[in-house]
């Protein structure tokens, strides 16, 4: 993310433009493209149409709430299991986009923040919200189109060759989204200490336990595993940041 | 698709629409901004939880019986990320590592 680095340096008053959006969406557009293949493969296997998975991607813009989506239907889940379950894992949105929101610059009124709302994903919330200056709608555009970009080629590029290609490359391209997760959760520990590891690993054992011990389905199990580990991380994990 | 019997486009639409309500909300309501502190300290800690809860326990199940392969690509990405490599950087090296187990075993 070289070019992220370069333009959080630059002096403060800097205007930010279309090409410097682009720039920061082109490490975004290759992460997505990725993440998106593994995507349509994954709608391949469980017998999505092409076009609904394209249309899963043109509307929902969400990689773990996608994925989610996904598994949920190929297990069975009821519509209203699947509706709470990805409800609940986009309610980080309702943060990041309060702190996106204080950096809008004057030009986005409300058609443009249409825009900006509906592509608040985890990674261009990240290198946005980072910008030392107020953020355009040019900026923000081409960051989010790019991004976009990626994602939506990405799930019909990845639903299209999924076939083609070799089945331990197929099964080993599905870790991309884990390792999405991954990545993250490491990142997160360095930046706030071993309890953040502690949460995590009390919500995923819990989520095994529900699963593969007791058979709960897994919208359910999701819910009540990441409700839980947030309840019991904020007993020993005090408010001191902020 | 089981036993939800619905077009496939309502679900999608649904499931758009369980995404856009959180990401809408902080830009056009004020509502948000009431919430009492206690709580969103407390629901900040719900992105990592669900990330625990988004790995386990479906990346074994997933390679089953090649878990070894998954757990691996798994630890390779914590650990990059530990290590502030970016993530395209640390998604493309688990692959590459998943791959790897899978060719050997």
């Amino acid at each position: 993310m070289k070019s992220t680095l370069v333009n959080t340096m630059m002096p403060m008053d800097k205007i930010l433009t279309k090409r410097d959006g682009f720039l920061d969406g082109f490490p975004i557009f290759l992460g997505y493209f990725s993440t998106a293949i593994a995507f349509g493969l994954v709608c391949r296997n469980v017998n999505i149409s092409f076009f609904n998975s394209t249309l899963i991607s043109l509307t929902n813009f969400a990689g773990s709430g996608q994925f989610l989506m996904v598994n949920l239907l190929a297990n069975g889940a009821l519509l209203f299991e699947l509706f709470v379950s990805v409800l609940l894992i986009n309610l980080r949105y309702l943060f990041m986009g309060a702190a996106l929101n204080q950096k809008l610059g004057d030009d986005i009124g409300v058609f443009k923040k249409i825009i900006v709302a509906f592509s608040t994903t985890d990674e261009i919330f990240s290198v946005a919200v980072l910008k030392p200056q107020k953020l355009n709608f040019a900026y923000l555009f081409s960051l989010e189109l790019t991004s976009y970009t990626g994602w939506v080629t990405g799930t019909m590029l990845g639903y299209l060759i999924g076939v083609a290609l070799p089945h331990k490359l197929q099964l080993a391209l599905s870790i991309t989204l884990y390792a999405m997760f991954a990545s993250l959760w490491g990142h997160e520990t360095r930046k706030s200490g071993y309890k953040i590891l502690i949460v995590g690993f009390i919500s995923a054992a819990l989520n095994s336990l529900l699963i593969l011990k007791l058979n709960m389905a897994i919208g359910w199990s999701f819910v009540i595993s990441m409700l839980s580990a947030t309840l019991i991380g904020s007993l020993f994990i005090g408010s001191e940041d902020e | 698709m089981n036993n939800i019997n619905l077009p496939m486009i309502v679900i999608v639409l649904l499931s758009a629409l369980a995404t856009m309500i959180p990401r809408f909300l902080p830009y056009f309501s004020s509502a948000i901004k009431k919430i009492p502190k206690v709580i969103t300290n407390k629901l900040k800690l719900l992105p990592i939880a669900a990330l625990g809860a988004l790995i386990f326990p479906f990346s074994i199940l997933d390679f089953n019986p090649v878990w070894i392969a998954s757990t691996i690509g798994v630890l390779v990405a914590f650990l990059l990320g530990y290590l502030k490599f970016n993530m395209i950087i640390s998604i493309l090296f688990s692959v590459i590592a998943t791959y790897f187990i899978l060719m050997i075993i």
